[in-house]
């Protein structure tokens, strides 16, 4: 909660004003996915399978079909075939065969709860009699979980035509290994060999579920005409309607997307599952039709974040300095290839500090779990946990300050970074700096508890945008934008157009417009929105302000480029025309003002986290408790300042969960074990204390107001940072997660 | 199975709805009211977003079957802001940053109302436990629990003003 | 030129070359390893001289460097 001194630069920036969309959030009348009613709309819902993996020998609908008030049913034979094809739609390329696939199966099913049929009946109740009469033949396959039984070369094999990519052959066998990649740089054996202290050792973590409080759920209507409407919670409506229109084989036009409010993502709603499924129901019944997920099928058929495996070694000289590093990473993939978190594993991996002998390799394994999907700084916790715990063994041995042994690793401006390219303006040591300075890294801990630092980053991303200015008739404004607000950017739009055109915050009103209404933006996601869409807001107003220069001089009869904007205001000599006036005038000086752009921007620079944490342990239960946390990030510069720090604060919490208590489990049989809440335990409010966030600004000079992205980083240091407190506390490294109390208890009771 | 006729008072006005009798109140509220501010994160009663107020007490209105509020009192999300006047929680919400998907915040209103009515001076750690049964995915509680005890002080300013 | 070289160069992560900008590059890159442009156009990202250069018909006269990354935008 630091007040940086130039804070006083800008008028609005950095401020806490109420958010545009608050008052209909705070009183229920925000339509999110689930709330949306279509006139006539019919009801779906979705047979799912009950098997691991399995061949579909066949489906039997007749018995369905003749069900009173069932006016649809679709299985996989009714989605066109596809040729595997990457497109560019999402958040990261998607094969779209894959796509097609997860959201319904043809011949095998690979996951607990693959689709593999769809009823649109006149009820909800009618459609889930009616699955229920829906007769699968399958013939039940062996399946496999876990990453390393999924390796063994006597492992279930998923798909018969996948075949290990990034291998220096093609192999000709295949495989559940979807790919490989490496990153070599220097000679990374030779210099562990030289190294004063080494650190080996195996990190392992469960698949973990983003846990969006609000389940999917869409309406879509298909027309005679062959366009289409959906109206769905989602964090990118361009992304569905690319994926919608390549998996149906439709015109990108013919398809509008209504983004509803959405209540999560985190990741895990940069894609479809039940959208092309939901309009070809429509096509069938004539009528629009809502599909919802209940909160099972979220937990048994939406994107997981990869469980792990890890295997590291760390060396580093007397003095601290990190010599060398082998990291080989392995991560799940679940039901379908294409998860593109080992690449991120690979930019993620020690990005932040200076290690020029290292040589990293990273797997992509399927097994017959959900295709994995994004989570908030997708494949950067898991391979960070290693790292950072590594590096808290190193210290130890060492006898070096925590915080001392990565000031003196860290990468500053100018250094080169991991994939060969110089770092730009990053506060990582100042992040540290601040870190060690904050009054958390001295306070006494009390009995049975310790205290653990990690650093964790994230790239942050930039992206294609579109934003609207447009200028009412009075001089209001309206900032018509494509990206889902998922946690309060249209404030931070609100707030940029009004420094920007230097006017009162409340003059600016922001439109999330659907997919007919704007220009492509990509998704809500990659912590891009307020870096990439915010400048396109900027350069939209700014358009605007020299038509509105322009407009001003024609007034005046004077030359545009006499004319100043500040203030709100044209300004020529000691003349002034308010917004207000030069609005009110148009109809005279040209006609409606308003400016668009369409910007891809890429120089957007990473996030970096230090956060600290005090743990106390229950030695009769092995409980861990959180009693302490401080997060601090360089943030660039908070746009607002609150939801800067909830973002902070949340993805903080949400490592947490990750660290203490949050697993799939899957039985013998490969049926999730714990699809709810009450046995996926996420944090709740009496588990936690206060987070403190603290945000570092750093500022981005390629952005106007500083801004470089905050949502990621936050959840990619608390893994280590909960395990290194934990392994200070007790004496014994914490490398599997989740550090449950019986795992605590059973290590306790090993070491007595 | 024939639908069952229920009356009962929903933020205070009759209300009259037609119900299958395994119907939840939640889905009642939502199909049948068209009140969609009760949300369903779970349908299990462990996320708290569908938390109404049923003559007085807190429950998770989709562990309620809708024939069981025959002649009783509903509060919901919306009913709890005095027409367009927002409720001091409300507000203090609004103010305090602590929502940002806002689909959990329904049901954190009504139960940190539920709390407040009762308990006027709660501690920061009565505030959690009494939310302990409301999930929040996105905020980590901090601004969530600091509303709620800001709320709490001004209800407190206001009713020494009142008396 | 990591992660792509074992998958596409048979393991050099380190190619001479000469091409006028950043589609031509592609293009000989392609002739080397077919499918490679394919890939390209949807997972690959460039930096030139250690700037990220996302519009591919950039110049590349006077470059000595270009490295080859993949696009990773995040949840």
């Amino acid at each position: 909660m630091n007040a940086p001194a130039e804070k006083k630069l800008f008028r609005l920036v950095g401020t806490r004003p109420i958010r545009p969309d608050g008052i209909e959030k705070v009183t229920g009348k925000a339509i999110y996915g689930p709330d949306f009613v279509a006139p006539n709309m019919l009801q779906g819902a979705i047979l799912r399978s009950p098997h691991p993996h399995a061949r579909i020998r066949g489906i039997d609908t007749s018995k369905a079909e003749v069900l009173p008030g069932v006016k649809a049913i679709v299985t996989g034979a009714d989605f066109p075939e596809l040729d595997s094809a990457m497109v560019a739609g999402g958040e990261a390329p998607a094969n779209i065969k894959y796509m097609a696939r997860k959201c319904m199966a043809t011949d095998k099913v690979v996951f607990d709860g693959h689709p593999v049929a769809a009823v649109a009946a006149t009820s909800a109740t009618i459609a889930e009699a009616a699955i229920q009469l829906i007769e699968v033949d399958y013939e039940v396959l062996p399946h496999v979980i876990d990453i390393e039984d999924a390796l063994r070369p006597d492992a279930p094999i998923l798909h018969d035509d996948l075949f290990t990519q990034g291998l220096p052959e093609l192999p000709t066998t295949p495989s559940n290994a979807a790919m490989r990649v490496e990153v070599r740089r220097g000679d990374a054996a030779r210099a562990l060999s030289e190294a004063a202290a080494v650190f080996s050792g195996r990190f392992t973590l469960r698949p973990v579920h983003q846990g969006y409080i609000e389940p999917h759920a869409c309406v879509a209507s298909w027309h005679a005409d062959g366009q289409a409407q959906i109206w769905c919670s989602t964090q990118g409506h361009f992304t569905v309607r690319a994926l919608t229109a390549g998996i149906l084989g439709m015109e990108i036009a013919d398809i509008r997307v209504v983004p509803l409010e959405i209540g999560g993502g985190f990741g895990g709603k940069t894609t479809v599952y039940l959208e092309p499924v939901a309009v070809l129901l429509s096509r069938k019944a004539g009528r629009p039709v809502r599909l919802a997920m209940k909160r099972d099928d979220v937990f048994r058929a939406t994107g997981p974040a990869p469980g792990a495996v890890i295997d590291i070694r760390l060396g580093a000289g007397a003095d601290g300095t990190i010599s060398g590093a082998e990291v080989e990473f392995k991560y799940t993939g679940g039901g379908f290839p294409g998860a593109h978190e080992v690449y991120a594993g690979l930019h993620c991996t020690m990005s932040y500090y200076n290690v020029p002998d290292a040589h990293i390799v990273g797997w992509n394994v399927l097994s017959n779990i959900p295709t994995v999907h994004a989570y908030r700084a997708p494949g950067a916790p898991q391979v960070n946990f290693a790292v950072e715990s590594a590096m808290d063994e190193l210290a130890r041995r060492l006898g070096i300050d925590p915080i001392d042994i990565r000031l003196r690793n860290i990468a500053r401006p100018g250094d080169t970074g991991g994939m060969g390219m110089p770092h730009g303006a990053i506060g990582y040591a100042e992040t540290l700096e601040a870190a060690k300075a904050h009054p958390h890294y001295s306070a006494p801990l009390g009995p049975n508890q310790a205290r653990g630092v990690a650093c964790g980053s994230w790239g942050n991303y930039g992206g294609p945008s579109t934003a609207a200015v447009s200028v009412a008739e009075d001089g209001s404004i309206l900032v018509t934008e494509g990206n889902p607000d998922i946690g309060g950017s249209r404030a931070s739009m609100a707030i940029m157009a009004a420094e920007t055109l230097g006017i009162a915050y409340e003059k600016v009103r922001v439109v999330v417009a659907d997919t007919s209404s704007i220009g492509y933006s990509m998704g809500t996601g990659g912590s891009r929105t307020t870096f990439a869409t915010g400048k396109a807001v900027i350069q939209a107003a700014e358009a605007v302000i020299a038509i509105l220069r322009e407009r001003a001089a024609k007034q005046w009869n004077v030359a545009a480029g006499e004319v100043q904007w500040g203030g709100g205001e044209a300004v020529h000599g000691d003349r002034r025309l308010s917004l207000g006036q030069i609005a009110a005038a148009s109809g005279t000086t040209g006609g409606p003002i308003s400016a668009q752009a369409a910007i891809d921007p890429h120089d957007y620079l990473p996030g970096f986290g230090v956060h600290i944490c005090d743990t106390e342990v229950d030695r009769e239960t092995g409980q861990v408790s959180i009693v302490r946390y401080t997060a601090l990030q360089d943030v660039g510069r908070a746009i607002h300042a609150d939801y800067v720090e909830g973002q902070i604060q949340g993805g903080a919490v949400q490592g947490i969960g990750w660290a203490l208590n949050e697993a799939y489990v899957y039985n013998q049989a490969g049926l999730l074990d714990n699809p709810g809440f009450l046995d996926y335990r996420m944090p709740v409010a009496s588990d936690m204390p206060m987070i403190d966030a603290v945000m570092i600004e750093v500022p981005n000079p390629a952005h106007p107001y500083g801004v470089k992205g905050v949502g990621e980083t936050p959840i990619v240091p608390p893994l280590a940072a909960v395990a290194n407190a934990v392994s200070g506390a007790i004496g014994i490294r914490m490398c599997d997660l989740p550090i449950t109390p019986d795992r605590v208890y059973g290590l306790l009771l090993a070491a007595e | 199975m024939s639908k069952l006729l229920v009356s009962t008072s929903v933020n205070g006005d009759p209300q009259q709805f037609l119900c299958d009798p395994d119907t939840t109140l939640l889905d009642a509220l939502r199909e049948e009211m068209g009140l969609t501010g009760s949300k369903e994160g779970c349908g299990s009663g462990d996320c708290g977003a569908c938390t109404v107020m049923l003559d007085g007490r807190m429950v998770c209105s989709c562990l309620v079957l809708a024939p069981e509020v025959e002649g009783r009192q509903v509060t919901t999300i919306e009913g709890v802001a005095e027409g367009s006047r927002l409720h001091p929680i409300q507000r203090k919400f609004l103010e305090h940053g602590a929502l940002q998907c806002g689909f959990c915040t329904p049901g954190f209103i009504v139960a940190a109302k539920a709390l407040l009515d009762r308990n006027p001076d709660p501690s920061e750690s009565e505030v959690r436990y009494w939310l302990a049964g409301n999930l929040c995915r996105c905020t980590g509680y901090d601004k969530i629990v600091r509303a709620v005890l800001d709320a709490a002080a001004e209800l407190r300013q206001d009713r020494r003003a009142v008396a | 030129m990591p992660p792509f070289d074992s998958e596409f160069f048979g393991g050099s992560d380190r190619l001479e070359m000469a091409a006028d900008t950043l589609f031509g590059l592609v293009g000989k890159l392609d002739e080397l390893a077919p499918g490679f442009a394919d890939l390209a156009h949807v997972r690959a990202a460039f930096a030139i001289d250690g700037v990220y250069t996302p519009d591919w018909s950039s110049s590349l006269k006077g470059a000595s460097e270009v490295v080859l990354l993949p696009r990773v935008a995040g949840g």
